[in-house]
């Protein structure tokens, strides 16, 4: 979900309640790039001249110093003030570059295999690294921290393990915690005689009252389509466990025809068809505010979103956070293999190393820093939910400290955290899932359609 | 304007007493002149150094490295391998690509389609000297002025169908699910893009109907045509160079649209408004896949090339004659 990361920390104080508003925030963050890029632009002709000049860069052994790669946004922040901290002390310096806003993953593809490669970079673990690990150019954690085997203890496990490719371990949790959450107005639902559903009856019995009320049961903002594939990766936990999805997007293919696998598409063409998303959520997006604010003005009850909502709804409608935004987990599905505790969504981002760096040593070091308490702290700071152990000891530090429990709660005690689809697999997978979910949704195609386009997908 | 063989002109208004006779000394002589001049100083090859070195070196050779990159299977690690024909065979058996032309084509005939009536109407009235006429012609330049992705973020949130205008008026738009449909996502692309392209058009009308001569009006007024008759007979007749001018804008455009697809649309809903060049984008920046991407941007190439020489062709742009003759 690159691009709702995106949105939740960069972009949505733009998308403010009105409609006009949005543009101009939208205009105010294109001025942030703009000077963003043009700062970069000027950085890299500085970095020009003193390569030039000294005959060494990123990759040179002459000098004591290795580069960190990190998406541009607000929340670079922190890593600035986690380098400033390591450079206070160390030796050999780190070296913060940052690529701004949407580009990311595209440009790392296009500098990784380069002598301007960074030694360290930021990236979503998953399927967002296996292509690069396939292609030798990450070093393992066990490598990196051979004096420290146990490094993985420092962090939540169902985090940690999402960066891990065949076993093993290749990246660092350096951000903030994002689950799925079960989104609602408690105004809306009360006023319609329901509540946060527990089972999946409960969630078409509230839909049925909603839409009785006349408002959109639940808000979806289609044009996205990772919004709408959100549904499909919780009723697959739900009903099949966490196993089915992992079989699918390792080697068996098979796992898509299962009948799991056809019992939950079953149950997501059984609330389109009850009309739980209205009959234009494919016009209505996420990512320009619309869905939120279906959500905050009273006209859906239900929105499933990554916990991110909550900083989206604060910044737009503070009023309504405070009063009526509610939120809950995935309801149970009653007979489903999966339990009820099962969170999907983005797990966190992840630093990977680069096999080729001259500095393994100070990178390990560097990386060290990522479960300090004062990183801890600076994360917290800002509204992100680090997944260390110690995370829990300063929660109550959080800009929002309910929410932030309520959360970390949720992530410690979870069976399973499954990564986002389009994330898990490679990113050339993810034009062809998002149009599988959406003509599938849009009953374009059928379960069978569905499921010979997601066997279709390249894996490795 | 150049030689005179048929006295072809325009189907105008008539006999027009003025048009006929009077054409020859002052042409004549001014070709003459034309002649000559280059016979003596005759530019040197050096000259067309500057614009033939920019055109092979930003034109030319990334064409053939896409062609070559097309016979490769490159994610953009490691080095592209050869993969011969792979990328082709694929291709040719891919519905998104085949559906993809289709739509590629049909966006650019109703971009013309809609376009062109338009944006002549718009022209030839700006052309005229009424009053306000100035400030309203400077209003609809406007569009034009505006970044195509500012624009269309801008339609997106005017046409979001719970807050935009669509919620205001159901009786006309339904549910409002306009770029959840086929047929929606695909008149929202050609409104949008009418909208913004329609001042160019008309500023390409403007000018050609202000280089009429008031001759021929006056001439039709004299037999007795209405506005109506003189726009039928006089005005339009003249403006056919610029309708060819326009309409091959329209269609090399069309063809090449990308960034209004990439945010109204994202080629959705499913693959519904894929259209070739958004494709290429995909293919290639969004699954690294480069060489079916180059592929797809090669087939691109040759379909709007081809599609270019036929409308240059049929139109007669290539033989373009003047529209004036015998009047001076």
């Amino acid at each position: 979900m690159r691009i709702s990361m995106r949105m939740s920390q960069e972009a949505m104080p733009g998308t403010v309640r009105g409609r006009t508003r949005t543009s101009a925030g939208r205009a105010g963050a294109h001025r942030i790039r703009l000077a963003r890029t043009l700062a970069c632009g000027g950085a890299a002709l500085l970095l020009g001249t003193s390569l030039t000049a000294c005959g060494g860069g990123s990759g040179s052994d002459g000098k004591q110093e290795f580069h960190v790669l990190v998406y541009g946004d607000a929340g670079n922040k922190v890593e600035k003030s986690i380098v400033a901290e390591f450079n206070k002390t160390s030796k050999v310096k780190a070296v913060l570059d940052t690529i701004p806003g949407a580009d990311y993953q595209q440009k790392l593809q296009t500098i990784i295999n380069t002598p301007q490669a960074p030694d360290v970079f930021f990236n979503w673990g998953g399927g967002s690294i296996q292509p690069f690990v396939k292609a030798g150019l990450l070093m393992p954690l066990d490598d990196v921290f051979k004096d420290d085997p146990k490094i993985g203890d420092k962090f939540l496990p169902s985090v940690y393990n999402t960066a891990k490719i065949d076993g093993k371990a290749y990246g660092i949790p350096m951000r903030g915690t994002q689950p799925v959450l079960l989104f609602s107005n408690k105004k809306v639902l009360a006023d319609a005689g329901t509540a946060a559903p527990k089972t999946w009856d409960d969630l078409l019995a509230s839909v049925k009252k909603l839409k009785a009320k006349g408002v959109t049961p639940i808000a979806l903002g289609g044009g996205d389509k990772w919004t709408t594939m959100m549904w499909f990766e919780y009723l697959y936990d739900r009903i099949a466990g966490p196993g089915l999805f992992e079989k699918a997007v390792g080697s068996d293919k098979s796992a898509w025809a299962s009948p799991d696998s056809k019992a939950a598409l079953a149950k997501m063409k059984q609330l389109v068809d009850a009309g739980a998303f209205g009959t234009n959520f494919d016009s209505v997006k996420f990512t320009d505010g619309g869905s939120p604010q279906l959500l905050a003005s009273g006209k859906a009850g239900f929105e499933l979103m990554g916990s991110w909502e909550y900083s989206t709804q604060k910044e737009a409608s503070p009023d309504f956070t405070a009063k009526d935004l509610g939120y809950s987990t995935f309801p149970s599905v009653p007979g489903g293999k999966g339990d009820a505790a099962d969170l999907v969504g983005n797990t966190n981002n992840f630093y990977s190393v680069m096999k080729k760096t001259k500095q393994p040593a100070a990178v390990a070091k560097f990386l060290k820093l990522m479960y300090s308490d004062s990183f801890v702290k600076a994360q917290l700071a800002i509204g992100n939910l680090p997944t260390t152990t110690n995370t829990a000891d300063f929660v109550a530090t959080s800009s929002d400290p309910a929410y932030a429990k309520y959360q970390l709660d949720l992530v410690s005690k979870a069976p399973s955290f499954q990564i986002s689809w389009d994330q898990a697999y490679p990113p050339s997978a993810m034009t062809p899932i998002y149009q599988a979910i959406q003509e599938f949704t849009d009953g374009k195609t059928d379960a069978d359609g569905f499921i010979k386009a997601m066997q279709a997908l390249d894996a490795s | 304007m150049t030689s005179a063989t048929s006295p072809a002109g325009p189907p105008a208004a008539g006999h027009s007493p003025a048009a006929a006779p009077q054409v020859p000394p002052p042409r004549a002589a001014r070709a003459r002149g034309g002649r000559a001049a280059r016979g003596t100083a005759r530019p040197g090859i050096v000259w067309a150094l500057p614009a033939v070195v920019f055109f092979g070196l930003f034109a030319l050779v990334p064409l053939v490295l896409v062609a070559v990159l097309s016979f490769t299977s490159w994610s953009g690690l490691g080095s592209p391998a050869f993969a011969g024909l792979a990328n082709w065979t694929k291709l040719f058996d891919d519905p998104v690509l085949i559906q993809s032309l289709w739509l590629s084509v049909l966006l650019t005939g109703l971009g013309v389609v809609v376009q062109t009536p338009l944006s002549i109407l718009i022209g030839v009235w700006s052309a005229g000297h009424q009053r306000g006429r100035a400030v309203l012609a400077a209003i609809f330049f406007v569009p034009l002025l505006l970044s195509v992705t500012a624009v269309s973020v801008l339609w997106r949130a005017l046409l979001d169908p719970n807050f935009g205008v669509p919620a205001q008026a159901r009786w006309l738009f339904g549910d409002g699910n306009l770029l959840g449909s086929r047929t929606g996502a695909i008149a929202v692309l050609v409104l949008v893009s009418a909208w913004q392209y329609t001042p160019l058009h008309s500023l390409i009308y403007q000018g050609a109907t202000r280089a009429i001569p008031q001759v021929l009006y006056q001439a039709a007024a004299v037999d007795g045509a209405g506005r109506v008759r003189q726009f039928f007979h006089v005005t339009l007749p003249q403006l056919r160079n610029a309708v060819v001018t326009s309409v091959i804008l329209m269609v090399v455009g069309g063809l090449t649209t990308f960034d209004s697809v990439l945010i109204l649309t994202q080629g959705g809903p499913g693959t519904d408004t894929t259209i070739t060049a958004f494709y290429m984008y995909d293919r290639a920046f969004k699954r690294f896949d480069y060489g079916t991407g180059a592929a797809v941007a090669l087939l691109l190439v040759v379909v709007a090339t081809a599609i270019s020489l036929i409308v240059v062709r049929l139109s007669g742009y290539d033989r373009m004659r003047g529209t004036q003759e015998g009047v001076s």
